[in-house]
């Protein structure tokens, strides 16, 4: 009888790994998933997004009070202290003009945000009218905006920005509207394949066939439908474009000096990296801790916001 | 402990739990049942009730990470099932024992060829060459009725009925000695139900295979099977010979499946279906699974211990009242 | 098929042709006297600037030098010559197209062999520790801006460790560093990529029969579930492929590699207009290519979408 018994407990061993599966976090069940609520406790349930929350959030405060809080301004020049590295003066040191790095830094996050923000907005809104438009009246409008769009897509997306740059010139503004531009088509596809989707679903046939009038459906039916992969993809437009601005102001096209962008600093200091390599670890880092905040917060809105899109 | 006599296939107090979220399934209690070879046995119940479960255990296919633990004894011609290693259950499966799956339009692989899916399976199994394989294979699918000239198609380009065909010849392609056969008409058109049916008793009759066939449907097993489980809430609650079953149904489930066909001699407006749901599978009642909805139910059934009655030689209810009719 | 290649070349045509009128257009506009810039810096006269623009035909109207340059290029892939230094375009790209696609081909080469194996181990041993380890890293990688790994790379390999060079791209070594920094965003983005195909195929009907036929988890995982979880990954492959072929810009610029990016920012920076549009129309020409490699790629590997195809264009015959 201990015989078999042992025997029975061996051969749990086979199947107790599935126990190790990732659970869900524990949502109040009453809590209906898609409500406003539900998103909420899920997003604030998800480490990964907190943290991006709080960094972002700390990064705009210090990036805004910068001006009053740091003992530096961030364009001032010391000769007397050029290239110095991490100390208790200038925390992450100076910079080949003596510029304070920690100043120009915190300073300088307000650029690679208010680029990947604002550009994002403009494609967000340009291209979610233009899907819609195509998705909703078809036929030849629907093609003519679709092989517009086309034209754009035969460009990798740095490429295009690039282009765009070369027509617009240089300076924040025009970085904005350089990468807002490039990031419509991917919007206005999102859009009208969620409206195409949505109309042939079985619910919309069912509110037609009961007679419900037509922008009762578009109100009620299809637009909060096809919100939440656009919510998605703003949060993954804004980290994509946030890294992006850097690109094009490490390469000269975006934000110039005496601006503290990221990238722009990188691309100054760079060819002091054998003996100053914190000049350009610091700001790289803070990109990195920017785009990956962005990346979380995404993630874990997909995950609130699509339960079906985890495991 | 009294050895009973070695049976060809067993299932001893199998127990399946999954997890899903943050609480526990039990989709399978305490299933105990055997076959000899060459029998069929019907196994009968509800969607949910816990049949695939059965199957899918048997072969140890279930998805590792959705499964909590499984407990109790899997005996194949004497060989715990659920002890072996993964080389020994790889040289079971397929060969020894297959499954025909439910859902005939994802079972089949669309980037391969039937003849491939088909042959792969005997190659294994064989050692042999690939040419012996494929012949093997047509052989396979013109039992099943389909000619050479499309065993290089892909699965996209067949029907339903077509596809099931093709999943059929893939289980028996090895003359398994026990079959698994998981709903095999219920995804099919009326029409083509009765012939793949037909076309599963014949196979079986001709290669000696012995069979569980898992349906709801009780009009299939009264064609095809020799005995029968009825399975509820993951627990069997009557098992018997076709006859004990079909002419004794004794426990109130069996009762009411059985009142829920249609009758062809009657001339009656409505069919009796049984009321209410299947209770909940996250929670172990330490009653009858059956209470809530069974029409004889009573206080002492509250305070039933949940065993099996045998009321005549092999055939098993688990309802105190059957004991007491006896 | 053969029909669908060449029904797939013909529908590039025009979006090509396009692409060659909006950006000969846009560039025109740019503010800024192409003349004066041929000229180079210093004070020039009205009388020299004038003549200057006669020699560079920029006298005649608009439509007649789009229709010239369009027709030069569609005819004779010509894109004229710089503006700074009066070099061919055309030769100018040629030679540099090479180190742009060694750059590329070892890329993609990298991102697949160490991507795909990395991506699939994560995909069975899904939750596990190194499935776990590797999400965040990758996580953590494809945040990284390449210009700042690149430059991390040459501080660890080329000025502390002086293993490898930094600069420039006179033999294979001097691609080591350039491609790394080039794969490694790329490479995590794949590795999730192929690790989510991997999980959604690896639940399907199709692989339980697999394993019900007794084949070992290997074959089950590599000759079942890879295949099919394989098709969409194809297309992510052919874009980062096309776009890498268009030119890894800030890599060639960190690494002074000769490429198409490295050409496209100067002549950005010279405001060399003719190259720069040279430049954008030949990259979009490569990258349509790819595409249309991909797509054929991708019917070639799903039956479903092959007979499509198939069928169409047998229906066209008829």
């Amino acid at each position: 009888m201990d015989d078999l018994k042992k025997r029975h407990g061996r051969h749990h061993g086979y199947h107790e790994k599935g126990r190790k599966g990732k659970r869900r976090h524990h949502i109040d069940p009453s809590i209906k998933p898609g409500s406003a609520k539900y998103i909420w406790a899920s997003v604030s349930h998800n480490k990964g997004a907190v943290f991006g929350m709080v960094f972002l959030a700390l990064i705009i405060v210090l990036s805004l009070l910068s001006p009053y809080i740091c003992k530096y301004n961030y364009s001032a020049t010391d000769f007397a202290s050029m290239k110095a590295w991490p100390s208790a003066q200038h925390w992450f040191g100076t910079d080949d003009l003596g510029r304070d790095i920690l100043s120009r830094v915190l300073y300088g996050a307000r650029y690679t945000l208010i680029i990947g923000l604002l550009s994002t907005v403009f494609s967000a809104i340009v291209g979610v009218i233009m899907g819609a438009i195509a998705g909703y009246f078809g036929g030849i409008v629907d093609s003519c905006l679709m092989r517009f769009l086309d034209l754009f897509q035969a460009f990798p997306s740095l490429v295009l920005a690039m282009a765009f740059c070369a027509v617009f010139g240089t300076g924040v503004d025009k970085c904005i509207l350089a990468l807002g531009i490039t990031g419509i088509p991917g919007f206005a596809r999102l859009m009208r394949a969620n409206i195409l989707r949505i109309r042939n679903m079985e619910y919309i046939e069912a509110a037609t066939t009961i007679n419900c009038p037509t922008w009762k459906i578009i109100a009620q039916h299809i637009i909060p439908n096809a919100v939440s992969p656009i919510i998605v993809e703003i949060a993954m437009s804004v980290s994509r474009n946030g890294l992006a601005a850097s690109s094009l102001s490490f390469l000269g096209l975006g934000v110039q000096e005496p601006k503290p962008e990221w990238g722009q600093m990188l691309a100054a200091t760079r060819n002091y990296i054998r003996d100053f390599p914190y000049m350009v670890i610091i700001p790289g880092i803070f990109i990195v801790l920017t785009v990956l905040s962005f990346n979380l917060i995404g993630d874990a809105f997909r995950d609130a916001l699509d339960p079906n899109f985890k495991d | 402990m009294a050895e009973s006599k070695e049976k060809f296939f067993e299932l001893r107090n199998l127990t399946v739990k999954y997890h899903s979220g943050s609480s526990i399934i039990h989709a399978v209690n305490d299933v105990s049942l055997d076959l000899n070879a060459g029998e069929t046995l019907g196994l009968v119940g509800e969607t949910g009730a816990g049949k695939t479960t059965i199957a899918k255990s048997i072969l140890r296919i279930l998805s590792e990470n959705s499964v909590e633990s499984i407990d109790g004894e899997i005996l194949f011609e004497g060989r715990r099932i659920l002890d072996m290693e993964d080389k020994e259950m790889q040289a079971i499966r397929g060969k020894s024992i297959s499954m025909i799956f439910q859902d005939p339009m994802t079972a089949l692989n669309p980037v391969k060829t039937v003849l491939s899916q088909i042959a792969e399976g005997y190659k294994l199994h064989h050692n042999c060459t690939k040419a012996e394989a494929n012949k093997r294979a047509i052989e396979m699918l013109e039992m099943v009725g389909i000619g050479e000239d499309r065993a290089e198609e892909y699965p996209h380009q067949f029907s339903g009925g077509m596809k099931q065909r093709v999943v059929i010849a893939l289980a028996l392609a090895c003359s398994p000695r026990l079959l698994l056969a998981d709903e095999p008409t219920t995804a099919l058109d009326v029409t083509i139900q009765a012939q793949v049916l037909d076309l599963i008793r014949d196979l079986r009759n001709k290669l000696g295979t012995a069979m569980i066939l898992i349906t709801h449907d009780l009009g299939v097993v009264a064609e095809v099977c020799d005995k029968v489980a009825v399975i509820y809430a993951g627990r069997i609650i009557e098992k018997g010979t076709l006859e004990d079953i079909y002419d004794h149904p004794t426990h109130p489930y069996t009762c009411g499946l059985f009142a829920a066909l249609p009758d062809m001699d009657k001339d009656v407006d409505r069919l009796s279906p049984i009321e209410g749901l299947p209770p909940d599978p996250s929670v172990i009642r330490d009653h009858c699974d059956f209470l809530e909805r069974c029409p004889y139910a009573c206080e002492k059934c509250k305070k039933f211990d949940n065993k099996m009655i045998e009321m005549t030689e092999g055939h098993f209810v688990r309802c105190w009242k059957a004991n007491e009719e006896v | 098929m053969v029909r669908y290649v060449v029904k797939r070349l013909l529908i590039m045509i025009p979006t090509l042709l396009a692409v060659g009128i909006i950006m000969f257009t846009l560039m025109n506009f740019v503010p800024g006297d192409p003349a004066q810039l041929a000229l180079g810096s210093g004070v020039h006269s009205e009388a020299e600037i004038e003549a200057k623009r006669v020699a560079l035909g920029l006298d005649r109207p608009f439509v007649v030098r789009l229709g010239e340059y369009v027709t030069k290029v569609f005819t004779r892939f010509d894109f004229g010559k710089s503006l700074i230094d009066g070099t061919e375009i055309k030769w100018e790209l040629m030679k540099r197209f090479p180190h742009t696609a060694k750059i590329a081909i070892f890329s993609i080469i990298l991102t697949v062999v160490v991507g795909l194996p990395l991506g699939i181990y994560t995909a069975v041993h899904a939750n596990s520790l190194g499935d776990r380890v590797s999400l965040l890293v990758t996580l953590l990688f494809d945040c990284m801006p390449s210009f700042w790994t690149a430059l991390i790379l040459v501080l660890l390999f080329s000025l502390k460790l002086k293993l490898l060079p930094s600069s420039g791209a006179k033999s294979l070594v001097y691609f080591i560093l350039p491609t790394i920094a080039n794969s490694l965003g790329g490479l995590a983005g794949f590795t999730r990529q192929v690790r989510a195909s991997m999980l959604e195929v690896v639940k399907s009907d199709y692989v339980t029969t697999a394993r019900s036929k007794g084949l070992s988890e290997r074959d089950v995982i590599y000759g079942h579930a890879l295949p099919n979880a394989l098709i969409p990954i194809l297309t992510v492959i052919g874009m980062r492929f096309g776009s890498m072929l268009g030119g890894a810009t800030i890599i060639e610029v960190v690494f002074s590699i000769p490429g198409i990016g490295q050409y496209l920012v100067n002549s950005i920076n010279n405001r060399d207009y003719n190259a720069c549009t040279g430049g954008i129309i030949f990259i979009a020409f490569t990258f349509a290519l790819i595409m249309l490699l991909t797509d054929l790629l991708y019917a070639f590997a799903d039956p479903r979408i092959k007979a499509q195809y198939v069928s169409s264009s047998k229906k066209k015959v008829k």
